[in-house]
Order: structure tokens, then C-alpha cells, then sequence
């Protein structure tokens, strides 16, 4: 099947071009697209000279918008299956290539690789979260769990394969900001099967995450009004009828 | 501790009625449910909801507790309430005001050097293929 893997990349200098050759060795049929989301170090530069394609946005425009760059080549490109990874080396080309498994066996339309392994627990052995996030995860955790009825350890995962139906969809709709929590109840909400495997995380290699608590509070509030919101969507099915 | 209790109950009362405070609280319901329509319609993004949402809790909690506000005005000292209320809000719009006209700057901004990458793209690839081009125009001068 013809597979695009697909980085987003702000600002991971230090890591890309690891990341990159990592899922060369571990995806060699899989083609590579480094999205390169406006950052203002040498990001793009060492994306292309680890030999990678690369779509650089002439501005920062959020993590969302990069993941729909993705989705939407994925799309126009006839790609059977796509999946994609951050760009900081938490996420080992390996475990992608288990996700992508189930996309190719046609289990799911969407995968998600959950870094918890045991799904009661808000920690694992390899990770140990800040308190902020922590308290995140909980949150977004107990919420969408009750919007979609399904439970879902690592909601703001951004380890994901997904098929054409994914791809079609996300690439219409996705928040430009940061939008796993939405993006998974439209998914189900479409009747799309969506599904979590427990996969190993690593610690980032480079760089240091975009969150800090104030942003935290923001995010989980926003993430509130729009699962609450979404449970009001009207179907992309019926939308796309009128 | 008691200067405030005495500033408290000698500052004027605020003279919301309970009809006026059912009034105020169906208008901040109405003004959340009409941010939520919104979002629904995809006509405003989630990110610039937020702002817009806790005002509209503001108002609810304005109007389920208006003793809240007599604390503010004292806080902020005014004697009369209304004027507090007035001068927060008045603030609060005015700093969202300017915020917004960043905001439009920095994408009028951005607006203009996308037209010109994607002019200067386009100019290259004509380049790039200029030689096959002219000569097909020339021949299709010539015939």
C-alpha cells in the first residue's frame, strides 16, 4: 500500500534529521514529508539535508494546520495510508510501523498510539508527566471519554495512522491549533472506527514542549467549549448533502 | 478586616432588582449560547471563543452575585458602582479592541508576503520553463 509518513516540525533543529533517518531504517517503503510549520531555526534546512521532502508554511500557523498539510498531500497524492509522528524523537518509527499495521489490515480507520500501557494509570514506566499536563490528560481524558462513549487513554497523542476516509475528513476539518481532543470526537462522531494501541514513548530528544500552565488552562478550557460544541455538529454527512 | 466591613455597608447598595439580575443572567445566556451557534457554524475559531466565553460567565456571575461588584468598586475606590462596572468593561473592550487591530496587522502582514511568495513561484517556474515556452511562441508566431 502507498503510505506517506508525515513529520510536523517547529523549531526541532536538534532533532529532525535523527527522526528522519530513524524512519527511513524503520518505514523504508513509506514516503516522507517533513512540514515544516514557519520555524525560525534551521529546522527546514536540515530537514532537506537529511533528504527529506519538506513543505515549509512561510509562517507559524499551530500544529493543527501542519497535521492538515499532511493530510491534505496524503489526499491529493492518492496515498492508501498515512501516518504521522512529532518531530522531537518521542516517538519511535517503529511503533508507527504497528499502527500502520492495523490500517493495512483494515481494523480501523484511524489508530492512535497511546503511551500509556496500562490504561488506568496516568503514568507509565517510561513516563512521567509535568503536573499541569497531568491534570490536562484528566481532563481531556474524562471529557471526551463522555462525548464519544469511548474510552480513550492518550487523548492528545500525536502518534496516528489513518486511512483515506481519515484523510478525507481531517483534511476538510481540523483546528489549526492544537486539536487532538476534537479531532478524535469527529472522528467517531462520523462513525469512523476509531482506535488506541499502547505503544512505547521515548523522552524528547531536543527542544522543550510548547506548553507552559497558563497556555495549559487555555487549552483545556478551549478544548471544553469545543467538545461541548461538537456534540451539536451537524454530521459531515448530512453537511455535505446540502 | 472592619474598615472593610464598614466601607462595605456604608457604600451605597447596588440597586439591581431581581427582575434586572434575571434580565442580566438571560442576556449572558443568550450571549454564550450565540458564541456556541457560532463555533457550530464554523464562523468563529475555537482559540478567539474563549475570550468571548468567560465574558459572558462574567456577566452570569455579575448577575447572580451582585455583591461581588460592591467589593470591586470598593477594591478600585468608587463610590458608585455603576461607575465601576462601567469603567471595567469599558477596559476590558478597549484592550480586546487593540488586540484585535494586532492581531489584523500582524495578518495583513502575513496576506502580503503569501502573494508574494506564491508571484515569485509562479515567476520562477516560468523561468524554468521560459526557453520551451518562447520557442513555442515563436513558432506559433511564425505559422
Amino acid at each position: 500500500m502507498r503510505t506517506l509518513v508525515f513529520i510536523p516540525a517547529w523549531n526541532e533543529q536538534d532533532s529532525v534529521a535523527a527522526v528522519i533517518a530513524d524512519v527511513r531504517e524503520c518505514l523504508p517503503e513509506a514516503d516522507l514529508l517533513v512540514i515544516d510549520d514557519g520555524s525560525s531555526d534551521a529546522t527546514g534546512e536540515r530537514a532537506r539535508a537529511a533528504g527529506a521532502l519538506v513543505a515549509s508554511l512561510p509562517f507559524n500557523q499551530g500544529l493543527g494546520a501542519a497535521l492538515q498539510t499532511g493530510y491534505l498531500h496524503a489526499l491529493r497524492e492518492g496515498y492508501e495510508a498515512c501516518a504521522h509522528l512529532d518531530a522531537d524523537g518521542q516517538h519511535p518509527p517503529r511503533e508507527v510501523a504497528r499502527l500502520l499495521e492495523e490500517i493495512y489490515g483494515d481494523r480501523a480507520d484511524l489508530v492512535i498510539g497511546s503511551r500509556y500501557r496500562d490504561p488506568g494509570k496516568a503514568e507509565s514506566d517510561d513516563y512521567k508527566p509535568t503536573l499541569s499536563r497531568r491534570i490536562g490528560t484528566g481532563v481531556f481524558r474524562f471529557f471526551l471519554t463522555l462525548a464519544t462513549r469511548q474510552r480513550f487513554t492518550d487523548t492528545t497523542s500525536g502518534m496516528r495512522a489513518a486511512n483515506r476516509r481519515v484523510m478525507a475528513l481531517f483534511s476538510e476539518h481540523y483546528s489549526p491549533d492544537f486539536a487532538e481532543i476534537e479531532s478524535l470526537q469527529l472522528a467517531v462522531r462520523e462513525g469512523l472506527r476509531v482506535e488506541e494501541l499502547p505503544v512505547r514513548m521515548l523522552e524528547r530528544a531536543g527542544g522543550s514542549s510548547f506548553l507552559t500552565p497558563l497556555r495549559s488552562a487555555f487549552f483545556i478550557f478551549k478544548g471544553m467549549i469545543v467538545l461541548l460544541v461538537g456534540q451539536f455538529r451537524p454530521r459531515h454527512a448530512e453537511a455535505s448533502e446540502r | 478586616m472592619n474598615a472593610l466591613l464598614l466601607a462595605v455597608s456604608e457604600s451605597p447598595k447596588v440597586h439591581l432588582t431581581s427582575q434586572t439580575r434575571i434580565i442580566a443572567a438571560v442576556l449572558a445566556l443568550a450571549f454564550m449560547a450565540l458564541v456556541l451557534e457560532l463555533i457550530r457554524r464554523d464562523r468563529l475559531q475555537e482559540r478567539f471563543s474563549v475570550v468571548w466565553f468567560v465574558a459572558g460567565l462574567g456577566m452570569l456571575v455579575g448577575a447572580a452575585f451582585p455583591g461581588l461588584l460592591t467589593l470591586v468598586a470598593d477594591a478600585m475606590g468608587v463610590r458608585d458602582t455603576n461607575v465601576a462596572l462601567f469603567s471595567i468593561v469599558l477596559l476590558f473592550l478597549l484592550g480586546l479592541a487593540l488586540n484585535f487591530s494586532v492581531t489584523m496587522s500582524r495578518q495583513a502582514a502575513q496576506i502580503t508576503r503569501l502573494a508574494q511568495e506564491r508571484a515569485l513561484e509562479k515567476a520562477n517556474s516560468q523561468a524554468r520553463s521560459g526557453e520551451n515556452g518562447s520557442k513555442a511562441k515563436s513558432q506559433s508566431l511564425e505559422s
